[in-house]
């Protein structure tokens, strides 16, 4: 999601940006977190309808301030920080699929405990979050 | 990485939301510089040597510590 970007230059009386980007970052996850908020709380009012509506209304406008803010959004910094917390994300989804499909299918085959389906669901679900990366990695490396 | 930003900025009379808005980027990662938390890309650091109007290895010296 991170895009960085600044000027290049300085002190030459330039618009700022920073305020600018940080009124559009507010808004940004404004819209979601105002979707979110207000589809939790239709739907404890029973208006289910009008609860996805709230939602998509909030997605929207992240996509609408993502894709059509004046300024970058994100700085370089915060594109560092993507990617660390990125790294550490897979290593740790990593870590709980090699454990977790090994520790359930030795535990099964010793008929010590089944672990319930959606234990298998998260399983494949981090496997399918690394097919996701696999790619988007080979596409990236493709185009760079 | 060590770096001279803090000195020359404050030898500016900016702050760090000052100097953020002078080269795009924000007051945390100003800070973050000049903490020597965090080194900034090539284009940053040009960005900032002509802000300064000095050469990069005026304002940096790879021989610090390792930075993010």
């Amino acid at each position: 999601m991170t895009e960085t970007g600044h000027r290049s230059g300085g002190g030459s009386g330039e618009t700022p940006t920073v305020s600018t980007r940080r009124r559009y970052r507010r808004l940004l996850f404004g819209s979601v977190g105002v979707g979110v908020v207000a589809n939790v709380a239709l739907r404890l009012l029973s208006y289910p309808v009008a609860a996805e509506a709230a939602y998509w209304v909030g997605i929207v406008g992240f996509l609408a301030v993502w894709q059509f803010s004046p300024v970058t959004l994100f700085d370089e910094r915060d594109a560092e920080l993507e990617r660390r917390a990125s790294t550490v994300t897979l290593v740790v989804a990593a870590v709980v699929l090699v454990l977790g499909a090994s520790g359930a299918r030795t535990l099964g085959a010793l008929g010590i405990y089944d672990a319930p389906p959606f234990v298998g669901g998260v399983l494949y679900g981090y496997v399918g979050l690394f097919v996701v990366f696999a790619v988007a990695y080979g596409w990236i490396s493709g185009t760079r | 990485m060590n770096n001279d930003v803090r000195a020359r900025r404050e030898e500016r009379g900016l702050s760090q939301g000052g100097l953020a808005e002078e080269v795009g980027v924000t007051r945390q990662t100003i800070n973050s510089i000049e903490r020597g938390r965090y080194d900034p890309s090539l284009e940053l650091a040009f960005t900032l040597a002509a802000f300064f109007e000095c050469r990069i290895e005026d304002l940096f010296d790879p021989d610090g510590d390792d930075a993010m």
